[in-house]
Parts: C-alpha cells; sequence; structure tokens
C-alpha cells in the first residue's frame, strides 16, 4: 500500500536513494516505448513480414529454376537468415531513431527528459525497447518465412549472440541519430543512405565470395557482414568471414555505442542544449 | 468599392473558365514541397534503385539471360518502372494526409479553385515526381549498364500513363486515409507488393499457369511490359491490350477521383 504523503502519492519520492536503479522508472520508459510500437502493429510487424516474403518470392521467381545455390546451400534457405536479420536491423534501428527525434518535433521530449532517469537508464530504456522490437521482427520473418522455405538450426548460441547484439547495435545507432537529428529529413537520410545500403550490400543476398576482392576486403572492417555472417552460420553453419573477429567486433561496437549513448544522455547534447 | 476588395474578387476568372492561375499556384506549392527535401524524395529512390540493381544484377547477372536478353538489361526498365510507380503514389498520398493531419488543409480548399483543377494540380505534381526519379534513376543505370531505346514513344506513352495512375491512387488513398497508418498499409500491402511481382524482376514465365492469367490483368504488369518493350523490343503480353487497358483505368481513375473532390468526401464534411 502506497504512503500518501504531502507532495502526492509516496510522498514524492519517485527515485530511489542514490546509486541506487531507479527500476520502476526504467521500466515505464521501457513499456511506453514497446506500447508504442505495438499500437501501430501494422506497420511494425506486420508489414517487415510481408516486405521480407516478397523479397523471398521474387528471388525464387527469378533464380531458383537454375537450380541456384551459394555454397552448397540452395538459393532461398542461404537468403532467410539474411533476410530476417536484415528485417531484425531495419526494424531495431527504426524502432529508436524515430523515437526522440518525434518527441522533439511534438516537443513532448521535456515529459521523458524530466522524470528523474539517469543517462544509463535513458539509454537502457529506449534501446532494449527497440531491441525488443527487432528481435521479434526477426521472429515473426524466420516465422513466416518457414511455411514456404525449411530452416536448419545449426547452432542456437550463435543465432541469439548475433540477433541481440546487432538489435542491441542498431537501437544504439538509432538513438544517436534520433538525438542529433531536428526533423524527420535527417533520419530519413541515415536510413536511406547509411542503414539500407549497409544492410543490402553486407551479404544479405549473397555470400561475399561472389564479390570482385577489394569488396571482400572492405567486407572485413564492415559490422554489417559480421552480424549477417555470424547470424547465418547460426543456421547454416557456414561462415564466409572468422567467427571469432565477428564476436569481438559486435561486443566493442555495442560497448562503444552504449558509452557514447549514455555520455550523450550526460551533457545533454541537443537535448537539454 | 476598395482596391484591394476588387483585387480579392478578380482571383477567379468568370463562371465557366479555368483558374489557370489558381491551378499553376497549387501544382507549384506541390511540386516545391517535394522539391524541399530533395534527399528524401529524389534522391533516396535513386540510390534504392541502385542498390537493387547492384543486388540482384552484380551479384547474381554475370551472363544470366531472360527473354533472350542479358538480365541487366530486362532489370533495368523495370526498376526505372518500379521508381515512377512508388514515387508518383507517395508523393501524392503524403501529401494530403499531411495537411490533413497539420490541419492546414483549409489553405488548398479555400481558394476559388475547382474541383477539376484540384485534381490537375494534384495529379500533375505527383507525375511530375515521378518522372524527375526516372530520369535520375535512368541516368544513374546509364552509367552502370547502358540500355539501348527501341522505341521512345512506347517509353513516354507508359511512363506517363503510370504517373498518372499512381499520382491518382495516390490521391484517392490521401483523400480517404485518416492517418499515416492508413498511407503505410496500402503502400506496403497494395503497392509494394503490385510493383514487385508484376515482372519487374522477372520474366512471367516464370509464373504458374494461374499467376500467368491473372497477371494478364494486372495494370502493373502492362505498365513494366510495355515499357520495357519500349527498351528492349521484346514484350510478355500484348502492346494493344495494354495501351488500352492503361487508357480506360487512367481515365476511370481520374473520373472517380474528381467525383471524389467536387462531393468533398472527408474533406469538407
Amino acid at each position: 500500500m502506497p504512503e500518501f504523503g504531502p507532495n502526492g502519492i509516496m510522498g514524492g519520492v519517485t527515485r530511489p536513494r542514490q546509486g541506487q536503479w531507479n527500476s520502476l522508472g526504467l521500466w515505464s520508459l521501457y513499456w511506453r516505448e514497446v506500447k508504442r510500437f505495438f499500437k501501430i502493429y501494422l506497420q511494425t510487424f506486420v508489414a517487415p513480414v510481408v516486405t521480407a516474403l516478397l523479397f523471398l518470392s521474387i528471388f525464387n521467381f527469378a533464380f531458383e529454376g537454375d537450380g541456384r545455390s551459394m555454397g552448397n546451400v540452395p538459393f532461398t534457405e542461404f537468403l532467410v537468415p539474411g533476410l530476417s536479420l536484415m528485417a531484425l536491423l531495419t526494424a531495431s534501428f527504426a524502432g529508436t531513431s524515430f523515437s526522440i527525434m518525434f518527441e522533439k518535433l511534438v516537443e513532448t521530449i521535456v515529459d521523458s527528459l524530466m522524470p528523474p532517469l539517469s543517462p544509463f537508464e535513458h539509454t537502457a530504456g529506449y534501446t532494449l525497447a527497440a531491441t525488443t522490437r527487432g528481435l521479434l521482427v526477426g521472429l515473426a520473418v524466420i516465422l513466416g518465412m518457414s511455411i514456404f522455405v525449411p530452416v536448419q538450426i545449426h547452432s542456437w548460441p550463435f543465432i541469439l549472440f548475433h540477433a541481440f547484439a546487432a538489435a542491441l547495435a542498431l537501437s544504439l545507432l538509432g538513438l544517436i541519430t534520433s538525438i542529433w537529428a531536428e526533423k524527420v529529413d535527417h533520419v530519413a537520410s541515415i536510413t536511406n543512405f547509411v542503414i539500407m545500403p549497409l544492410s543490402f550490400l553486407s551479404g544479405t543476398f549473397y555470400s561475399i565470395k561472389y564479390l570482385p576482392d577489394t569488396f571482400q576486403i572492405v567486407a572485413q572492417f564492415n559490422p554489417f557482414f559480421y552480424m549477417i555472417d555470424g547470424f547465418r552460420y547460426g543456421f547454416l553453419g557456414h561462415a564466409d568471414g572468422s567467427l571469432v573477429t565477428g564476436i569481438v567486433v559486435m561486443v566493442v561496437l555495442v560497448i562503444v555505442l552504449w558509452a557514447f549513448c549514455q555520455y550523450l544522455f550526460a551533457c545533454g547534447y541537443k537535448l537539454k542544449s | 468599392m476598395g482596391e484591394p476588395f476588387r483585387q480579392m474578387m478578380e482571383t477567379r476568372p468568370a463562371r465557366g473558365l479555368p483558374n489557370w492561375r489558381g491551378l499553376w499556384t497549387l501544382y507549384a506549392k506541390e511540386v516545391r514541397r517535394f522539391i524541399k527535401i530533395f534527399g528524401q524524395t529524389l534522391l533516396a529512390p535513386v540510390v534504392t534503385t541502385l542498390l537493387f540493381l547492384t543486388v540482384f544484377a552484380v551479384a547474381f547477372g554475370g551472363g544470366r539471360m531472360v527473354a533472350g536478353i542479358p538480365y541487366v538489361q530486362f532489370l533495368t526498365p523495370g526498376l526505372i518502372m518500379m521508381s515512377i510507380l512508388q514515387n508518383a503514389f507517395s508523393n501524392t498520398s503524403t501529401s494530403l494526409i499531411q495537411m490533413k493531419l497539420n490541419e492546414n488543409i483549409v489553405d488548398t480548399l479555400m481558394p476559388p479553385i475547382s474541383a477539376f483543377e484540384y485534381a490537375t494540380a494534384f495529379i500533375l505534381s505527383g507525375a511530375t515526381r515521378g518522372i524527375m526519379v526516372a530520369v535520375g534513376v535512368g541516368g544513374a543505370l546509364s552509367f552502370v549498364e547502358p540500355v539501348g531505346i527501341h522505341n521512345i514513344g512506347l517509353i513516354l506513352f507508359y511512363g506517363c500513363a503510370a504517373a498518372l495512375m499512381m499520382s491518382t491512387i495516390g490521391l484517392i488513398t490521401g483523400i480517404w486515409a485518416e492517418k499515416f497508418d492508413h498511407i503505410s498499409t496500402v503502400t506496403n500491402f497494395i503497392i509494394l507488393p503490385l510493383s514487385f511481382l508484376s515482372g519487374t524482376f522477372f520474366s512471367i514465365e516464370r509464373f504458374t499457369p494461374l499467376l500467368q492469367s491473372f497477371s494478364h490483368v494486372n495494370p502493373f504488369f502492362y505498365l513494366i511490359d510495355g515499357f520495357r518493350y519500349g527498351f528492349t523490343g521484346h514484350a510478355d503480353g500484348s502492346l494493344e491490350i495494354g495501351i488500352a487497358l492503361v487508357t480506360v483505368i487512367d481515365v476511370a481513375l481520374v473520373t472517380v477521383c474528381y467525383l471524389m473532390l467536387r462531393s468533398g468526401y472527408k474533406l469538407k464534411e
């Protein structure tokens, strides 16, 4: 039973003592964001599944008749992990990139900044909500495609690690974009000119062995390549790049991006200035 | 009568005459709207189309032939047409819904512009964007893979007919929609599937007979097929049926759109 004090419910105790987590605040921010996604589920969950299935059918009609395969796997089976990870990446990025920018546009951002949340809790609330969206979309796409294409599992840990790390990394990138952006145009530019090309060209639709040598070397420095490659290894048991490098790259990327986000919240860049 | 008041009364010509200036002003406003955000409206579609070309052609194309022509030559007209379809639709639909959401739609409904002029200005502005993107995409693609021209008349006919059709469908959707969700639903579940599966990326010879017979009543198929014929000289379907069907649909859609605007459906209620 909460106590009623002079400052309203709980006597104005909205934040636990210094050094403790504000788990209620973190949960509230997270849950508000997740509810926002579910309210427009047609756009956030159904549309990505339909788009992924469209890609699958296009490739199927255009190439399957040739008996085409990538490595030793039939082409459609090769596509399933790539397409679902691409949907996961796009959904995670969209999850955070629109939130803060939109709050800035409609000037409700103050409602998210005023509550007693630390930079860590702000980062975690937004990021984990978008990660949830990304993972759910990825799962939905795989389930949708498994109706048409047999999906085999080689290694659960690789699938889960790469799905989670990729969703986290893209949510953090989205959060940084969102803090920096001042209008829809800015977010759309990053989506169209950075995220889309990287997720299209990093081996979603083909093994990078089919690319010219220069591009193969470039791929070694592209974190998106490691996300897709490691994720696909979890399904097919075959990787184009080094798995250990992939894991290291992902962990470092997530830590650096997270620290940067927390720093942006702490100094109030474009939020409190 | 004071001078300003007389000027105000003179903004619309006498009854029965078209308001050319009003039409032009609305058209120019709409064109400026999308040029102002050219990164999203012109540049992004060009980049996306190039990505599609890269993925489909560079990674898989190597020497493949479709319907007797190299795959990249087959793909390029399809991609240009796809960008016309998507951009013409998106211009009118988003413009209308944004005005509704911002509640400034009254500023375009108040001026003495008739339903016909209103429809013309919007449809032409959407068509302009579709054609501008097509020229951009075509220009960019011609650096990658030069495509010959077989019949410029058909290219222009199908290009303009497609831009008009989608711009009109976008306007109808925009008039009907009450929130952004409605537009995205139509885009994701109708426009995108139809433009993806109507022969942009593959010859419909690949389809099962049932799907093939469906394609023969699908206007998107005729648009892509006829447009491609203008470049390559190869068509899967009949050009005459295509021209007739596309013309009938365009006229029908513009009429529906005009009637919707005249009745004030969802705009003046």
